[in-house]
């Protein structure tokens, strides 16, 4: 009986003198950076990773977490990077930013978007499947009064259906709140999609299967680079409108476009005082979302692995991140391509 | 691919389900909608059913049912005061709607359970195949058969009840297959000798006999299915889980431990009175 503690104990030191040894073989700690799930985030995690690792030679690796975790993680320097973060959303992220244990560089991705969606045949219709324009003159969010019928919910058929995000969401008040505003809250059903995975699954199933369907959904996603889609119109941002729309106990909403969202990387303090060159980079990085939406539309229906879709990036988009980059290091970067 | 084992010797199916569900979702992806129009029909009325009753009525009802149940005032009093404290907790409506999902479930596990249950003891060869899909059943990651479910039968309570009935269905057909399993062959072979046929037999010796630990997997059966509305809400079924989910996605503990909690005094309450009428001798 006493061998099996012997041998084990004997396995963690040859493990840990194993470990110490792979250590001591990188003269340079990798720089972590958070492995996002979601398809923009990776997409810009690598984009960032190979400029890291060809421009600037420093070596990188990637840590799987949840967004929150990950953030946690920022704050305590295990990781270091977060490419895609919505700065500013989490109470996590602002208590870390308040503590100055991590910075937001940059605004990555110009005019990300998020609203109410209709596939266009909804619209216009689709001679080649057959499909009739079902709503012909639906253009903003008032219109929708007209046509419930079209979106109908099978759980209520006497209401459409309007898909919101999951319960939890900060995004999901604020649709919540717009219904009122817009006086729709009697005429659609508030239908809290669960979680992201199925919102997406209801969405995509629905136009694969030319059916309408009513959606929240923000941008840069593969979903707006992948099928034809149309953003219902809403009145201009306004401050004080959307103040009642994220309270939501606010008994009479006004209903005004969201607040555009601001993409930036996060970095952890020690990151942002070691590596200055790469501060330097990160606040100058400008994804234009057209060619991120092809990009991320490419990648989800070939079901290409983010690292593959960031170098293709890479190579169509040459001008796009020689803007970021001083001469040389684009030319390592270049050369590696 | 992956190093450390021999690259000609790796594959991938991934592929071939990914096209396999694409075109499921292109071709019959409105019938089967239709279908699960039909199921979800059932669901709403229940819903709307219990909805109408006012929320005394159903508390009384609760408590007779337990009264009928048990013979246990006492008991009866406690399980509708566990059911009216989710009620003070503003829980109600919501509580309404696991329910409905939560009986819609767990009688679909009874009426296939059982008779699978009877079927595994008397087949050999269909325990043999069987047992190891009940083992893929409750293994298997719930989100990688819900997110294809849910773009053939839509979002919401019809992939809910999905999910539910493969996730609690196996200990129902597990025990009643070892209740039936561990009767004394001597006994069925008495009643036999007596002239009774199969279905006597099985109706009035095997399956009083064997009751108990049916009991037992109805039990486990109604446990996990409540564990589960968790994931359900995960995929548009509203109810008790919605509040859990919602708890957990903003730090607000507070508001899942009071779901969380309401889902264990629902799950108490049904166990408590479906176990007393399933007990021997009542």
């Amino acid at each position: 009986m006493k061998r099996i503690p012997t041998l084990l104990a004997s396995l963690l030191l040859a493990v840990g003198l194993a470990s110490t040894d792979s250590a001591a073989a990188d003269e340079r700690a990798p720089i972590h950076f958070g492995a996002i799930g979601w398809e923009s985030g990776a997409l810009t995690t690598e984009i960032l990773r190979l400029i890291v690792e060809h421009g600037y030679g420093y070596p990188t690796d990637t840590l799987p977490g949840s967004t929150v975790s990950m953030e946690v993680a920022l704050a305590r320097n295990d990781l270091q990077v977060i490419a895609e973060e919505w700065a500013g959303r989490s109470p996590a992220w602002i208590k870390a930013e308040q503590a100055g244990q991590v910075f937001a560089l940059g605004d990555t991705v110009k005019n990300a978007d998020e609203g109410w969606w209709v596939p266009a045949y909804v619209i216009k219709g689709d001679p080649t499947r057959n499909l009739p324009p079902l709503a012909p003159d639906l253009r903003s969010v008032d219109d929708l009064k007209r046509y419930p019928q079209v979106f109908r919910d099978p759980e209520a058929p006497e209401k459409g259906r309007f898909l919101n995000s999951p319960s939890g969401w900060t995004s999901e008040t604020v649709n919540s709140q717009k219904l009122k505003a817009y006086g729709l809250d009697t005429l659609y059903n508030n239908f809290r999609s669960g979680s992201g995975a199925a919102l997406d699954a209801e969405v995509g199933s629905a136009i694969r299967r030319g059916q309408p369907v009513l959606f929240y959904y923000w941008s840069p996603t593969p979903l707006m680079g992948r099928y034809d889609l149309v953003r219902l119109e809403e009145p201009p941002f306004d401050a004080t409108a959307w103040a009642t729309l994220t309270d939501a106990k606010h008994p009479d909403p006004k209903g005004c476009r969201s607040l555009p969202a601001k993409l930036s990387i996060g970095v952890s303090a020690p990151f942002r005082t070691q590596y200055p060159d790469l501060v330097t980079v990160f606040e100058k990085v400008d994804l234009p979302i057209d060619r991120l939406n092809k990009t991320l539309a490419h990648m989800s229906e070939t079901r290409q692995p983010a690292r593959d879709a960031a170098m293709a990036f890479l190579r169509d988009n040459r001008a796009v991140w020689k803007a970021w980059l001083p001469t040389e290091a684009a030319a390592k970067v270049e050369a590696a391509l | 691919m992956s190093a450390g084992f021999p690259e000609p010797l790796q594959f991938s199916f991934a592929e071939w389900v990914n096209h396999g569900v694409d075109w499921l979702v292109l071709h019959h992806g409105d019938q089967l909608r239709s279908l699960s129009d039909h199921l979800l029909q059932l669901l709403v009325s229940l819903e709307n059913l219990l909805r109408l009753l006012p929320w005394w009525l159903v508390l009384t009802l609760v408590g007779l049912l337990a009264w009928h149940a048990s013979g246990s005032l006492v008991r009866a009093l406690v399980l509708s005061a566990l059911l009216a404290l989710i009620g003070m907790l503003g829980l109600w409506d919501k509580l309404l709607q696991t329910l409905a999902l939560v009986l819609v479930s767990t009688g679909l596990c009874v009426l296939i359970g059982v008779p699978l249950g009877i079927v595994l003891a008397t087949r050999p060869l269909a325990r043999r195949l069987v047992l190891p899909v009940l083992d893929v059943m409750q293994t298997l990651p719930a989100f990688v058969y819900l997110i294809p479910v849910l773009m053939l039968f839509g979002l919401g309570k019809v992939p809910a009840v999905f999910a539910t009935l493969v996730y609690a269905l196996p200990p129902l057909v597990r025990l009643t297959e070892l209740g039936l399993a561990q009767i004394d062959p001597s006994l069925l072979q008495a009643a036999h000798g007596l002239g009774a046929n199969r279905w006597q037999r099985l109706r009035r010796i095997a399956l009083p006999l064997a009751l108990p630990s049916i009991m037992a997997g109805l039990n486990q059966s109604v446990m996990m299915a409540l564990s589960m509305v968790v994931v359900a809400s995960m995929i548009g079924a509203r109810g008790l889980g919605e509040d859990v989910l919602a708890g957990i996605q903003t730090l607000n503990v507070g508001q899942g431990v009071e779901a969380g909690l309401a889902i264990v005094a629902l799950a108490m309450v049904i166990d408590r009175i479906s176990q007393a009428y399933g007990r021997p001798g009542r």
